[in-house]
């Protein structure tokens, strides 16, 4: 476990224990973070910020369904990323949130991606990936999280988490290379 | 749009500081599924004891007698461990494995009753009541399945109730499924005794008296899993 992992369990279990400074230094380290993966999932950067509240309400909430086994970062966005879904009721309305959006999401540049076009040629590429591939990419290379952490947020295998990452960087690539062709 | 600040809104600084009792952290998804051991056990021993062992025990022999109900037991609580899985953010199994596992168990269930029939195909009602009482459950069967599946219907019941309960804080994106879980669990465990006591193991009677309370127990869990995850929606509403 990292030196970062350790420091946020040790938080939560302060909070559990009532203390609103762990509270708040939590809801600094992962709110960033965060807001991100809400605004990648809703598409949309007020919407974002009204799931990021949500979220920590509902963390708050339901601060004793944690046990200090877990790692706490894939725990609340797994929460975050329910928090989403359940705002939109149901799971199929997960890809009616990507089909609808209009205008690009506020995503983040990946390291790997960065030498391979401009910030929103990355951005344009990275929407035109099946949500599926898109979020498996970004919670890899962007957040960090293992395969089995993000097959235990998304109820996937590890294989398929990375099998769907991987898939999309490569088409990804594929994207940002037609960018550069069209650009040259 | 809210300011960027890792600073939390006024609003829901608010909303913590109006609760910040200490609580117990939630045992792990498997010592979740352990605790209910206990409660499952009482209730299909005291189903076992009220109605008495069935009279074809030694016709069935202690594998198929006890070792299938120990099974389908343990598939109990491998299902409760399933959904304790699913309402943790972070830890849900992959779909195949939570789908894979509710198949299993449904067909050791089909094949218990199969292999239990084929070997013992008992039709008589023979419990210890009056031989009166008897000789009109021969003559009624359907009063036989009635009761099966309202006793074990009630049995499972009472076991969803408790696991509901347990389940309340339950995180679960798909409420619905996490509470069939659990309800499957609750079913297949008061099947687990009900089965040992039950003295007919015709096709019909097993299947629709026994499976019906099963289904039922299913049922009630996942209603019981969806309202919880509403009310969960509702209460975790932005503060104001």
């Amino acid at each position: 476990m990292s030196e970062g992992d350790q420091e946020l369990r040790d938080l939560m279990i302060r909070y559990q224990g009532g203390s609103l400074e762990a509270f708040q230094e939590i809801y600094a380290q992962l709110s960033p973070g965060i807001r991100r993966y809400l605004s990648h999932l809703a598409g949309d950067s007020e919407i974002a910020d009204d799931l990021l509240q949500e979220t920590f309400l509902q963390m708050h909430r339901s601060r004793a369904a944690f046990n200090p086994a877990y790692a706490v970062r894939p725990w609340v966005f797994g929460l975050a990323r329910n928090v989403f879904l359940m705002n939109r009721r149901a799971a199929r309305q997960w890809a009616k949130v990507h089909e609808s959006r209009e205008e690009l999401p506020e995503f983040p540049v990946l390291p790997e991606a960065d030498r391979l076009g401009s910030r929103d040629e990355i951005r344009r590429g990275i929407a035109h990936l099946s949500p599926d591939q898109a979020e498996a990419l970004l919670l890899h290379h962007e957040w960090g999280f293992s395969f089995e952490e993000i097959a235990g947020m998304l109820g996937i295998s590890a294989a398929a988490a990375r099998a769907r990452a991987s898939r999309g960087m490569a088409d990804l690539r594929v994207a940002l290379n037609s960018f550069q062709r069209a650009r040259a | 749009m809210m300011e960027r600040s890792p600073k939390p809104p006024e609003a829901l600084m608010r909303a913590i500081v109006q609760d910040l009792r200490p609580v117990r952290p939630s045992p792990q998804p498997l010592r979740l599924a352990l605790r209910m051991v206990p409660l499952a056990l009482l209730v299909s021993s005291v189903i076992l004891l009220a109605i008495g062992p069935r009279h074809d025990l030694s016709v069935l022999g202690p594998l198929l007698a006890w070792g299938a109900s120990a099974a389908q037991f343990v598939l109990a609580i491998a299902l409760v461990w399933i959904a304790a899985r699913e309402s943790t953010p972070a830890g849900r199994l992959p779909r195949e494995i939570v789908y894979l596992a509710a198949v299993t168990a449904s067909l050791v269930v089909v094949f218990v009753t199969l292999l239990t029939f084929s070997t013992s195909p008992t039709s008589e009602p023979l419990l210890r009541v009056p031989p009166l009482v008897n000789e009109k459950l021969r003559d009624s069967p359907w009063i036989m399945g009635f009761g099966c599946g309202m006793g074990s219907t009630l049995a499972g019941g009472i076991l969803v109730l408790f696991f509901s309960r347990v389940f309340r804080n339950s995180l679960a994106i798909r409420p619905t499924v996490a509470g069939a879980l659990y309800g499957a669990g609750a079913g297949l465990a008061i099947n687990a005794g009900w089965r040992i006591a039950c003295p007919v193991s015709t096709l019909w009677h097993a299947l629709g008296a026994h499976g019906a309370a099963i289904i039922a127990t299913v049922i009630l869990g996942a209603l019981i899993g969806r309202y919880l995850g509403k009310r969960r929606l509702r209460i975790g509403a932005r503060p104001s």
